[in-house]
């Protein structure tokens, strides 16, 4: 057997390492994202990375497998048996709806798309005051409990800075988009439920102790047609803290009887949400001065046809519920940037980078062909630049680095210069003979690595520039190029000692 | 063949002894008309390049599948007249796959006209809907700018590091910003509207660029073999052989960039360009000054 320097060994296991990082997945099955609380899918004991491998007996291949099945079986009457059977267990569920679980397909490999390549949401929000770091974290919890209590569970939200020093709050959401999205991340969520001017109680924990959102006491009652469409009701039941409740038997007592409708108070109680009147409530004359803590929150929501205004109203029950609970932030909040991107591009996107890959890679061993006339150098390079890109990717994947579109085209600069590099090594390889071929080698690494810190040294300002928006791309190129000159420049140069020795 | 190598190469030699400091004229004059049209640009425009939305605020809302655009144009084009439409289409089947609308109007006011029309809702099966605040997109181009010129400072900087002798780091460093002017001289010209990542791909060429000239540099100063016109020659055969298989590289890009993202065309675009310009900046303008240099230094 040749005898292998350790370079060339690093390589290899540097390669095999990065395989196991990437390690594709073949197998089928639909993977649990998240599981609704408190749900009949929870009580069973489904959680999120469980695999789904079947339901009652037949095969779940995929999202598709699982949402035929599904709604083959719902909606029912009375409760069913359902078996779900796991990679390693079984499930039974009694139940008269479809499991609150969100699904997506197993991933093949563990390397993350970015947004634009996998779809979903990115909205940028900037405070209208200059916020502390301690101030930010807040609005960032308030923000992800808002989301979360709002149903979605597949979310970052984080702070970022830009080079001025302004801080922003990201937020990006991986695959499906709320139509409500903008609505939902800039609300400011000020909550007032007000007798005449004066303040009964607000949004948030310290005023309402409990909002109800499932059962008896939360729900659409009532729908009829009122003029041209159609108009359905909700409420749900809160109970307020006995600081809130003390200050409405105090705010009460000083009301008279209405004159006109004797079984209610003078003055309605009011509910405003950012300033805006939403709904106005009668207060029944027994609760003149008592310290009521139970109270029933209503509000509506209107449509051309039944079904869109029973939506809107569910819609508009979950805003108010999550208010509620969540509070309201001390300040207003400016959309600077939102973005929705469709999943469907991000498909053909890929397919199109590694069809862009394959002839580039083509093309360039075609060069390197006709430059050297040797297959075993065209050969080396095309490796070369292949484990670069692999080993750039698996790292990427190794610490969960999402990437987007920007990040792929660095990686592909990377390989660029990576291929530049190896012109290099190989034309002082095969230069003339007047110095030994390790002195020529080493005056080949003098202009590889003055090119590697320039390269280093105008990307960095990037990872600050524009908050951050470019840093997938500077990431990239920055890990290529190293992965380049630490581990495979070094072990090309010896393949080619290895070549050019023959 | 080997003889006739060397007598070819010895025939050029002759010539480039006696006109290379008339070679380098044409890289400056080139130089000088991008500046001069930059400089005339900015009296036009009152900017350096044109910017597309992610820089001047905006929205781009990218329809999936076949649209009717001269409709839609035409429908649209009333209510908001800054709108611009691009096609996309398959390079091999020809097949459109997708409609780019931009316009400086907020998505709130766009996207229920364009619903109307098309008669159905926008949703994230169909389109994707990309806004930027104008305030935010006018601190994000600043800063941009100035990642540029922080780049390319750090970038002097890690030169003269290298090289340590003051002109020889100025040519390469002067090949450097010319490899950004004539790109950017001919996208204006082109009337290309840079997005962010093609700024992106400006910082790029800053580091991209700078490679044959370090090439260059090392071979003529540092190495001690042979005579200068040979070594120059010998890095005039690699730098060329680099940066003719990184724009060979990046040629197909442009062919099946229409079901790319946009970032990544406008990212081949410049750095193609810039790599053409630096053909011409690393083997007229740096190599003659390297040339000259050496003469006077009596560096053989």
């Amino acid at each position: 057997m040749m005898k292998l320097s350790w370079k060339i060994w690093l390589l290899i296991v540097v390669l095999m390492c990065a395989a196991l990082a990437i390690s594709p997945s073949f197998e089928t099955g639909v993977l649990i994202k998240s599981v609704e609380k408190n749900s009949t899918a929870f009580d069973s004991g489904l959680r999120p990375e469980i695999i789904i491998k079947s339901i009652n007996g037949e095969q779940v291949k995929n999202i598709e497998d699982y949402q035929r099945i599904i709604s083959s079986i719902f909606p029912v009457q009375d409760k069913i048996k359902l078996t779900i059977t796991t990679k390693d267990s079984e499930f039974i569920l009694f139940t008269d709806e479809a499991p609150l679980i969100t699904i997506a397909n197993i991933p093949k490999t563990k390397i993350k798309t970015g947004l634009d390549l996998s779809g979903g949401a990115r909205a940028m929000v900037k405070p209208e005051v200059p916020l502390s770091s301690a101030e930010l974290n807040d609005l960032i919890d308030i923000t992800s409990n808002r989301f979360n209590e709002f149903g979605i569970k597949d979310i970052s939200v984080k702070s970022v800075r830009d080079l001025s020093g302004n801080n922003f709050m990201l937020i990006e959401i991986a695959g499906a988009t709320p139509s409500d999205l903008s609505e939902l991340v800039s609300k400011q969520g000020k909550f007032e439920a007000k007798i005449g001017n004066e303040t009964v109680f607000i949004g948030g924990e310290e005023d309402i102790t409990y909002v109800a959102r499932t059962g008896e006491q939360s729900g659409i009652y009532s729908c009829e047609t009122y003029q041209t469409g159609e108009i359905c009701s909700f409420r749900f039941a809160i109970t307020l803290s006995a600081k809130a409740a003390k200050r409405h038997a105090e705010i009460t007592n000083n009301l008279t009887i209405n004159s006109t409708n004797p079984q209610y108070l003078s003055k309605p109680l009011e509910l405003y949400l950012d300033g805006q009147l939403t709904d106005s409530l009668l207060i029944s004359k027994d609760l003149k001065g008592s310290e009521t803590t139970q109270i029933s929150i209503s509000g509506s929501g209107a449509g051309t046809t039944r079904k869109e205004a029973y939506d809107t109203a569910l819609v508009n029950m979950n805003k108010l519920q999550t208010i509620l609970i969540t509070g309201s932030l001390p300040y207003k909040l400016e959309i600077v940037k939102i973005d929705t991107i469709s999943p469907v591009l991000g498909k053909e996107f890929t397919k199109n980078i590694l069809l862009l890959a394959l002839v580039v890679f083509f093309i360039i061993s075609v060069v390197l062909f006709i430059r050297y006339r040797k297959i075993k150098i065209t050969l080396a390079v095309i490796l070369t630049m292949f484990s670069e890109a692999f080993i750039t990717l698996a790292i990427a994947a190794l610490i969960k680095w999402n990437l987007d579109a920007s990040s792929i085209a660095g990686i592909i600069a990377g390989m660029g210069t990576g291929v530049n590099d190896q012109i290099v090594i190989l034309d002082e390889a095969v230069s003339s003979k007047q110095t030994s071929l390790k002195e020529r080698i080493k005056s080949a690494l003098f202009v590889i690595l003055g090119a590697f810190f320039t390269i280093i040294a105008a990307m960095i300002p990037l990872f600050w520039a524009g908050a951050g928006m470019l840093k997938g791309f500077a990431f990239t190129t920055i890990l290529g190029v190293s992965v380049g000159i630490l581990i495979t420049r070094p072990a090309f140069s010896e393949i080619i000692k290895l070549i050019v020795k023959d | 063949m080997e003889n006739s190598q060397t007598e070819q190469h010895s025939k050029f030699g002759t010539f480039y002894n006696k006109n290379y400091k008339k070679l380098f004229l044409l890289p400056v004059l080139i130089l000088i008309i991008s500046l001069g049209y930059i400089a005339y640009f900015y009296s036009q425009n009152g900017d350096i390049m044109f910017k597309d939305s992610s820089l001047t605020g905006g929205t781009t809302i990218t329809l999936i599948g076949d649209v009717n655009s001269q409709t839609l144009e035409s429908a649209l084009k009333s209510q908001f007249s800054d709108l611009t439409l691009r096609k996309i289409t398959d390079l091999r089947s020809g097949e459109a796959i997708s409609l780019i609308i931009e316009t400086s109007a907020s998505p709130e006011e766009i996207r229920p006209v364009i619903e109307k029309f098309l008669g159905y809702e926008l949703t994230d099966k169909n389109s994707s809907i990309e806004f930027t605040g104008p305030s935010l997109s006018n601190s994000f181009y600043k800063q941009l700018l100035f990642a540029l010129l922080i780049s390319f400072i750090l970038m002097s900087l890690v030169v003269f590091i290298l090289f340590r002798t003051f002109i020889p780091s100025l040519a390469v460093i002067f090949a450097a910003f010319s490899d950004l002017v004539m790109p950017l001289a001919l996208v204006n010209f082109l009337g290309i509207e840079i997005s962010a990542a093609g700024i992106a791909a400006f910082l790029m060429l800053i580091g991209y660029s700078v490679d044959t000239d370090i090439l260059l540099t090392t071979r003529a100063l540092r190495k001690k073999e042979g005579k200068l016109n040979t070594r120059l020659y010998g890095a005039f055969k690699t730098g060329v052989l680099m940066t003719s298989t990184a724009l060979l590289a990046v040629l197909p890009a442009f062919f099946i960039s229409s079901a790319l993202p946009d970032s990544f065309r406008q990212i081949f675009l410049i750095l193609a360009l810039g790599l053409f310009a630096d053909l011409i900046n690393t083997w007229l303008t740096n190599m003659s000054i390297i040339k000259w240099y050496c003469e006077k230094r009596r560096i053989e």
